[in-house]
């Protein structure tokens, strides 16, 4: 029997049963669109988490020490040469004061960033660019404002607000770029102002408020926050008790571990409700692939007695409970795939990930679809394999005379 | 050359719930090549049984069968279905037709088990219909469309196509009415002439007068014709004529 041939008897059975076909396999349809919808959105959630955290933000570490005397930009450079494992350091310091545009006002964060804070946070410029080497230098009077703020003092967050003014405490400084809001600076509205600037014309003090640093690509991030806190300590020549109180170092890998392990703890769930869907769907194919055999007992004589082997009927029914499987699969991940756009939006007003925030896809990938193509032949072949053994050993002398 | 059908010696024991069958004793039987052969009984003589172990469906209990010189009983399953797919022929009493394939698929039918190029199946097809007469128009109609007599020349086409050894048909005009049956037995004659081998089954004398030869079987064991007149002198009746 060729490949040919069991295809075209394939599908001239499933198209008898058409409508019980589709009945039978609605619960292989039910799992895998679970199982779709729930990588889809996963995948959504993943993906719209990790860009909000920037790419850069697994090499990020976020450091400080409070040693007795103010830690300044030398130090800073002194901490450069003495910690290898990163690409650079950046230092921020923090003021507040009330912002005004023209017509609105708020309080919000107000930080003094060096130029390389932009390489060393992942920031995404929407508009404009972020703060130069020569504004640091000059002490220029310009400000970045991130989404959250161009919100707050002007209405809407896509504004074009390139080259107007906003003051700050009775200085004003020009907009030169608009940045992405994160979640990881909270939504609320922060303004970046040249180190330089922030410190002479906003705080009088050249002190850094916290420090971060870009590891390298193969540096050793689990190990990197001990190291780095230890060299902390032996720079400012702090006690080990002192350094126990008063030096920090945290990275961003912790927090996507935990992300990793609540969405993993997500997924078991969903595979254990998907999994019983599958097996109460497969247990479905196999009752009609009995139905179906007992049905066509006659059939199956008179194809033995025109010459059929047992292995030509296997094949046959095996292909079919395949076939049903693949098809409600089909229809599975159709169905999961528009399920996961309505769940995307639920999970995403659910998250209050904020107005500025990009908006949660669900992720449609070929390697679900693959994986989904081979549960279906597995339930097909697992289920169909008892149903058709039995009508391979039917006797062909009883079966023909089968009534 | 060896006879087509060679049985010598077969017994058939069934085991069933009710205890032991003994459906053949010891027969014995030759058919010569392109023979037009009639195995005549009343039901319950065993002729069903002589039919299924003729077809390869069924292994005698003792005996041996020689199918074109060859011993079935050393033949494993597989080699059995080739056999019955290259070898034999099978008419049915019902037809046997799948219902919803086209008659031309219906012929085809044997030669998706017999490993024939799927190139050459129509046209083996498209001759073995027009050696059973059915008009070209019906080829693409679905099996359940045709009348009995229709569907029994498909089936006797089907059984035709892979140019079998013999072929065995069982109650072939058994659910026809007389015309159409005699248009069915001609159509059998029609191929011994060509030179094919047929042994047809039946319990009605008026089939039997087709055939070259005629034997009666009766519990399990063939007579000759002149034993058969023999024991219809003596129980008059008895020849179970319909």
């Amino acid at each position: 029997m060729r490949i040919r041939d069991l295809v075209w008897e394939t599908g001239s059975a499933l198209d008898a049963n058409r409508g019980r076909s589709l009945l039978t396999v609605l619960g292989i349809v039910i799992g895998i669109a679970a199982v779709i919808a729930m990588t889809a959105l996963i995948g959504g959630v993943k993906q719209s988490l990790v860009g909000e955290l920037g790419l850069n933000q697994a090499r990020m570490v976020d450091f400080f020490a409070w040693p007795e005397r103010e830690v300044t930009l030398d130090d800073l450079k002194n901490l450069e040469e003495r910690m290898p494992e990163y690409e650079c350091l950046t230092a921020t310091s923090y003021a507040n004061g009330e912002v005004k545009s023209e017509t609105k006002t708020f309080s919000g964060t107000i930080m003094g960033v060096l130029p390389n804070y932009e390489r060393v946070m992942g920031v995404k410029m929407t508009q404009g660019s972020f703060i130069k080497d020569h504004d640091q230098d000059s002490v220029a009077l310009v400000a970045v404002l991130d989404q959250g703020a161009v919100k707050q003092l002007y209405g809407s967050p896509d504004e074009q607000v390139v080259g107007r003014t906003i003051s700050i405490s009775n200085v004003s400084y020009s907009v030169v770029g608009v940045s992405e809001s994160t979640s990881y600076m909270g939504n609320g509205g922060t303004v970046y102002l040249p180190f330089s600037t922030c410190a002479s014309r906003l705080t009088g003090d050249w002190g850094i408020g916290s420090i971060n640093g870009l590891a390298r690509e193969d540096a050793d991030m689990s190990t990197i926050a001990e190291t780095t806190m230890q060299t902390l300590a032996d720079y400012f020549q702090m006690s080990e008790d002192q350094a126990k109180e008063d030096v920090y170092a945290y990275t961003m890998q912790s927090v996507i571990d935990e992300l990793e392990t609540t969405m993993a703890s997500f997924q078991l769930l969903m595979t254990a409700v998907a999994s019983i869907s599958l097996v109460v769907g497969g247990i479905g194919i196999m009752n009609m692939m009995l139905t179906n055999v007992t049905e066509r007992i006659r059939e199956i004589g008179l194809r033995k007695a025109l010459g059929a082997r047992s292995s030509d009927i296997t094949k046959q029914f095996l292909l079919e409970s395949v076939c049903l499987c693949l098809a409600g699969g089909f229809i599975g991940v159709v169905l999961g795939y528009l399920g996961s756009f309505a769940l995307t939006g639920v999970a995403g007003s659910m998250m209050e990930l904020g107005a500025t925030s990009a908006p949660l896809r669900p992720m449609i990938d070929v390697k679900s679809v693959a994986m989904v193509t081979g549960i279906c032949i597995l339930i097909g072949v697992l289920f169909g394999y008892y149903p058709a053994r039995r009508a391979a050993r039917l006797d062909p002398v009883e079966s023909l005379h089968y009534q | 050359m060896p006879a087509v059908i060679d049985i010598r010696g077969v017994h058939r024991i069934y085991e069933s719930a009710a205890g032991y069958t003994h459906a053949l004793k010891g027969v014995t039987l030759r058919v010569e090549r392109g023979e037009f052969l009639c195995v005549m009984g009343p039901s319950g003589s065993g002729k069903s049984t002589l039919m299924n172990t003729l077809g390869c469906l069924d292994t005698p209990t003792s005996g041996t069968y020689r199918l074109e010189g060859v011993d079935v009983s050393t033949l494993t399953d597989d080699e059995l279905a080739e056999l019955r797919a290259t070898r034999l022929g099978f008419v049915f009493q019902s037809y046997n037709l799948l219902p919803r394939a086209t008659v031309l698929r219906n012929v085809m039918l044997p030669l998706v088990y017999s490993d024939c190029p799927v190139s050459q199946r129509e046209q083996l097809a498209r001759k073995a219909l027009a050696s059973v007469s059915l008009p070209e128009q019906y080829f693409d109609h679905r099996s359940n469309e045709l009348s009995g007599g229709q569907m029994q020349r498909v089936a006797i086409a089907r059984a035709l196509v892979n140019d079998p050894a013999v072929i065995l048909a069982d109650e072939p005009t058994g659910n026809l009415d007389t015309a159409t049956g005699n248009m069915v037995l001609r159509t059998f004659r029609r191929l011994r002439d060509e030179g094919k081998t047929i042994v047809l089954i039946t319990h009605d004398a008026e089939v039997a007068d087709w055939a070259d030869r005629t034997v009666h079987i009766r519990d399990g064991r063939l007579l000759t014709d002149e034993q058969e007149r023999a024991l219809q002198a003596a129980h008059p009746g008895t020849r179970s004529a319909t």
